[in-house]
C-alpha cells in the first residue's frame, strides 16, 4: 500500500476531506499542499485530512501539514485530522501539530468537530 | 493607525507624489516597528516559517518605503536557486539559478542598481529579466547573515521620486536585516523541527519494531522506520544467510525498488536476491544480479568492515541508480546481523540531497535497534518452530508406540521376548512378530533412519508393507527349506522378492536420507529353521546351547530398504537369504544400533562384545529373563550418560 500515492477530495457544502494513501514524503505532501491550497483559495477553509491509508510520514510530510494549518490560519479556518496510527498521533502531539489542529478517531467525527 | 501599506487609490498617490509629511513618515516607521515586532513574536514562537511570513514582510517593506511593486527571493543551497516567495502583484514565477560567483558578486554589493549593474552579476540579471520586467524591479538588496546569502529583495518604482532618500536607504537595510534574520531563523526553526521529528521517531521506534515477532513483519518496519527516520525514498534490508556466505534481501521499500533494476524480474525477485560474500565466486555460482556494481562493492564492504558505507548513484547499481547509506547491522554478540541501507535523501522541492555525518550517525543508532529487534523476532520463530517440533516428536511417538506390539505371541516350542525403550528424540525402531497363515512365524527388526514425524511414517510404510507382502503369501512355503532345495530356493526367492518390494515401497515413499535397515527371519517352528534376510541391519547374535555364538546374516548381502531405487540394488549388493537350524537351548538376541551404540559417561560404547558377552552369561535364562539381563546390563553400562537413540530388544529361544 505505500508504494502507491494517492490523494482522493471529497468536498461537502461547508468543509472538505482530502484522503492521502502512501508515504507522505516530499512527493506525495506537495500534492497535498497543492489540493490544499486550491481548497482555501477557492474559500474552503474547513478542512480534514484522513491519514487511514498514510502509515509512513517522513519530517517533510510534517513540515507541509504545519504549512497547511498555517495557511488554514491566516484565513480562520480549521482543520482536523483522522485515522491516525498510535505512533502518527504520538507525533503529531510531540511535533506541536495536535495544538492547531484536531485529532479524532474516524472521518464522521473530525467532520463533526470542524 | 492608518495602514500605510494598504493599496494606494489615485488620490492617494497624486497625494505622495507631492511629498510626505513628517507625520505620515512617522506613522509609516511606527507601522513598521509594530508590524516587525508582531512578526518577530510569531517567528520566535517557532509556529511559522518564512515563506508564509514573507507576503507581510514584503507589504510592510513596499508599505514603509511606499514602494508600488516589489518582491522577496528566498536562496536554496542545495537547488542552488532563487524561489520568488513573495511578490506585488502577487504572481508565480519560475525559480532563477544562480552560480557560486554570482553569490560572491551579491555579497559585496549592499544596494545593486538596475541602472548600474555591476558586471559579474550581468549574467544573474539577464536570467531574472522576464521576472524583472513583470515587477519591475529597479533596485535589489542581497539578504544575508554575515557571509551567508539567503536571498534578495527586490524593489519596484518610488512614489513620486527617483530614488530613495538616504534615511529611507537606511531604513531598507534595517528591513532587509530584519528579513534575513527572518529567513535565518525560519532555517534554525525548520532544521529544529526536522531534528525534533528524527529523534522523537529514533525514541519511538525502539520500541515498536522490538514487539514485532514475525521475522518478515520487524524486516519490513525496520526498513519503513529508517526510511522515514533518514527522509529518504527507498530502502532494503539485507541478513547474512548464518551458513552460506551471502547477504540475502529481506525487504525493500519500495516493493520493487531491486525488481526494477534487475533484467530477469519475476514475482519472487526480492527473495532471490543475494550477494555472494566471499571474495573469489567460483564460475558458475553467480548471483541473480549483476555484482559489477559500485553499490555491491560497497555494500559487501560495509558488512565484511563493519563501518557505514556511501555510494553515489550509480546508473547500473543494484538499487535502481539510487544515492546510498549502508550502515552494518550488528548482533548481540557483536556479529554482524546484515545491513540497513537508505537511499535518495528528499528535500523539499523534489531535490536528492547527499547523506550527511549527522545522517549516517542517526542510521546506525537505529540500526542498533533494529539489531536488537531482528534477533528477538528471529529468537521467537525458533522457539515457535522448536515448540511446533516438540508437538510433532510427540505425535510421531505415538505412532511409533502403536505400531510395536503390546503383547507378543506364543509360539509352540519357543519363548519370545521383546522390549522397546524410546530414548531421546523419535526414532524409528521397530519389531514385530507375525503368524503366517501356513503356522510358520514372521519375525522383524527395524530401525529407519532420522527422527521426528518422517521416521514415524516411514516405520509405519514399512510395517504395512510387510504385513501386506506376508499376508499375500509371500513366505509361506510348506517346505522344509533345510532339507528340501526345491523349497529353499522358493522361500529364498520370496524373500528377496519381498525385500525388492519393501525396498521400492520405501524408496517411493522417502527421500535419499530416510532409509530403514531391516532383518527378517522366517520361522517354521515344526523344523527348527529359521530363514534370513539381511537389509543392512545390524547381525542378530545367535548362542547355541553350548554357549558358541554366530552372528545371523552378516556374511550375506542387502543395502537398507529405501536407500537405492531397485534397479540399482544388484550393482550394490544384493538381497540374500540364509538358512540356520536350531535346537534346544539355542538364543537368538534380536537388536537395534541404539543397544550396541549406547555410551558410558567415559564416552565409551557399549558395543557388540560386550553383548556377546552379557548375552552368554544369561543365556540359559527363559527368554524374559535374557531380555531382562541384556537391558539391565546396557543400562547398567550407560549410567548417567545421556542417550539419543532408542533401545530395541527381540529375545527368541528354543526350549
Amino acid at each position: 500500500m505505500l508504494d502507491k500515492f494517492d490523494i482522493q477530495i471529497r468536498e461537502a457544502e461547508e468543509h472538505a476531506v482530502i484522503e492521502t494513501a502512501g508515504y507522505l514524503n516530499d512527493a506525495l505532501g506537495e500534492q497535498l499542499a497543492e489540493k490544499a491550497q486550491e481548497l482555501i483559495q477557492n474559500g474552503c477553509t474547513q478542512l480534514v485530512i484522513n491519514l487511514e491509508k498514510t502509515t509512513l510520514i517522513n519530517s517533510i510530510g510534517i513540515s507541509i501539514l504545519i504549512e497547511i494549518i498555517e495557511a488554514l490560519g491566516e484565513r480562520e479556518g480549521s482543520l482536523n485530522f483522522c485515522g491516525l496510527s498510535a505512533t502518527q498521533e504520538r507525533t503529531f502531539r510531540m511535533m506541536a501539530i495536535a495544538k492547531y489542529a484536531g485529532i479524532f478517531p474516524d472521518e464522521e467525527s473530525a467532520i463533526a468537530n470542524l | 493607525m492608518k495602514d500605510p501599506s494598504t493599496p494606494m487609490s489615485e488620490d492617494n498617490l497624486q497625494a505622495h507624489q507631492t511629498g510626505n509629511t513628517a507625520e505620515q513618515t512617522m506613522e509609516r516607521l511606527i507601522f513598521s516597528l509594530s508590524e516587525l515586532e508582531h512578526l518577530g513574536q510569531t517567528l520566535i514562537s517557532g509556529h511559522s516559517n518564512f515563506n508564509h511570513s514573507s507576503k507581510t514582510y514584503l507589504r510592510i517593506t513596499l508599505g514603509t518605503l511606499q514602494v508600488t511593486r516589489g518582491a522577496i527571493l528566498r536562496y536554496h543551497p542545495t537547488r542552488q536557486n532563487l524561489e520568488v516567495v513573495a511578490a506585488s502583484p502577487d504572481q508565480v514565477f519560475s525559480p532563477i539559478t544562480v552560480e557560486q560567483s554570482e553569490i560572491e558578486g551579491l555579497l559585496q554589493n549592499p544596494f545593486i542598481e538596475k541602472a548600474n549593474l555591476p558586471e559579474c552579476l550581468e549574467p544573474l540579471f539577464a536570467r531574472t529579466a522576464n521576472f524583472a520586467k513583470t515587477i519591475d524591479i529597479r533596485l535589489w538588496v542581497p539578504l544575508k547573515i554575515q557571509d551567508e546569502f539567503l536571498g534578495m529583495i527586490g524593489l519596484g518604482s518610488f512614489l513620486g521620486r527617483e530614488a530613495l532618500e538616504t534615511w529611507e536607504m537606511e531604513l531598507l537595510t534595517t528591513l532587509a536585516h530584519q528579513i534575513s534574520i527572518a529567513i535565518a531563523y525560519s532555517q534554525m526553526v525548520e532544521g529544529v523541527q526536522s531534528e525534533k521529528f528524527r529523534l522523537f521517531m529514533l525514541a519511538e521506534s525502539a520500541p515498536q519494531i522490538c514487539q514485532l515477532l514475525q521475522p518478515e513483519a520487524a524486516a519490513e518496519q525496520v526498513v519503513h522506520q529508517a526510511v522515514s527516520l533518514l527522509d529518504a525514498n527507498a530502502g532494503a534490508l539485507m541478513l547474512t544467510h548464518p551458513e552460506r556466505q551471502e547477504l540475502e534481501m529481506h525487504y525493500t521499500f519500495p516493493e520493487t525498488l531491486v525488481e526494477s533494476s534487475t533484467t530477469d524480474s519475476g514475482p519472487d525477485q526480492t527473495a532471490q536476491v543475494s550477494i555472494d560474500l566471499r571474495d573469489d565466486v567460483p564460475d558458475g555460482e553467480e548471483t541473480p544480479v549483476s555484482l559489477e556494481t559500485t553499490s555491491v562493492d560497497m555494500l559487501k564492504s560495509v558488512v565484511k568492515e563493519g563501518l557505514p558505507g556511501h555510494c553515489p548513484p550509480q546508473s547500473d547499481t543494484l538499487f535502481g541508480g539510487k544515492n546510498l547509506m549502508a550502515v552494518p547491522i550488528p548482533g548481540r554478540d557483536g556479529d554482524i546481523l546484515g545491513i540497513l541501507v537508505v537511499g535518495d535523501k528528499e528535500e523539499r522541492g523534489g531535490m536528492i540531497a547527499p547523506f550527511n555525518d549527522e545522517d549516517v550517525i542517526l542510521l546506525d543508532s537505529f540500526a542498533k535497534q533494529a539489531g536488537v529487534a531482528i534477533e528477538n523476532a528471529h529468537l521467537h520463530q525458533e522457539a515457535l518452530e522448536a515448540r511446533q517440533l516438540q508437538a510433532e516428536m510427540e505425535e510421531a511417538r505415538k505412532i511409533q508406540v502403536n505400531l510395536i506390539p503390546e503383547t507378543l505371541p506364543h509360539i509352540p516350542g519357543y519363548e519370545i521376548a521383546g522390549h522397546y525403550e524410546p530414548r531421546g528424540p523419535v526414532g524409528g525402531d521397530y519389531y514385530d512378530c507375525i503368524a503366517l497363515p501356513t503356522g510358520h512365524w514372521g519375525l522383524a527388526i527395524a530401525d529407519v533412519s532420522g527422527k521426528g514425524m518422517q521416521a514415524a511414517l516411514l516405520m509405519a510404510t514399512l510395517r504395512a508393507g510387510l504385513i501386506s507382502e506376508l499376508s499375500r503369501g509371500n513366505g509361506i512355503v510348506e517346505e522344509d527349506a533345510a532339507q528340501n532345495d526345491p523349497g529353499i530356493s522358493a522361500l529364498y526367492a520370496e524373500l528377496i522378492e519381498m525385500a525388492l518390494t519393501l525396498n521400492s515401497l520405501l524408496y517411493a515413499s522417502g527421500t535419499e536420507e530416510k532409509y530403514a535397515t531391516f532383518f527378517y527371519s522366517h520361522l517354521n517352528p515344526e523344523t527348527d529353521v529359521l530363514t534370513t534376510l539381511n537389509a543392512g541391519h545390524n547381525p542378530p547374535l545367535l548362542i547355541k546351547k553350548d554357549g558358541t555364538c554366530k552372528w545371523l546374516g552378516e556374511e550375506i548381502g542387502g543395502i537398507p530398504l529405501g536407500m537405492f531405487p531397485n534397479d540399482m540394488v544388484p550393482n550394490i549388493a544384493e538381497y540374500e537369504a540364509e538358512n540356520v537350524r536350531l535346537t534346544s537351548g539355542d538364543v537368538v538376541v534380536y537388536y537395534t544400533d541404539g543397544v550396541t551404540e549406547t555410551v558410558n559417561i567415559e564416552d565409551e560404547y557399549y558395543e557388540e562384545d560386550r553383548l556377546v558377552e552379557d548375552s552368554k552369561a544369561c543365556k540359559d535364562l527363559d527368554a524374559e529373563g535374557i531380555r531382562k539381563y541384556i537391558h539391565d546390563a546396557v543400562m547398567g553400562f550407560q549410567g548417567e550418560a545421556d542417550q539419543f537413540d532408542d533401545l530395541t530388544l527381540l529375545i527368541l529361544r528354543k526350549q
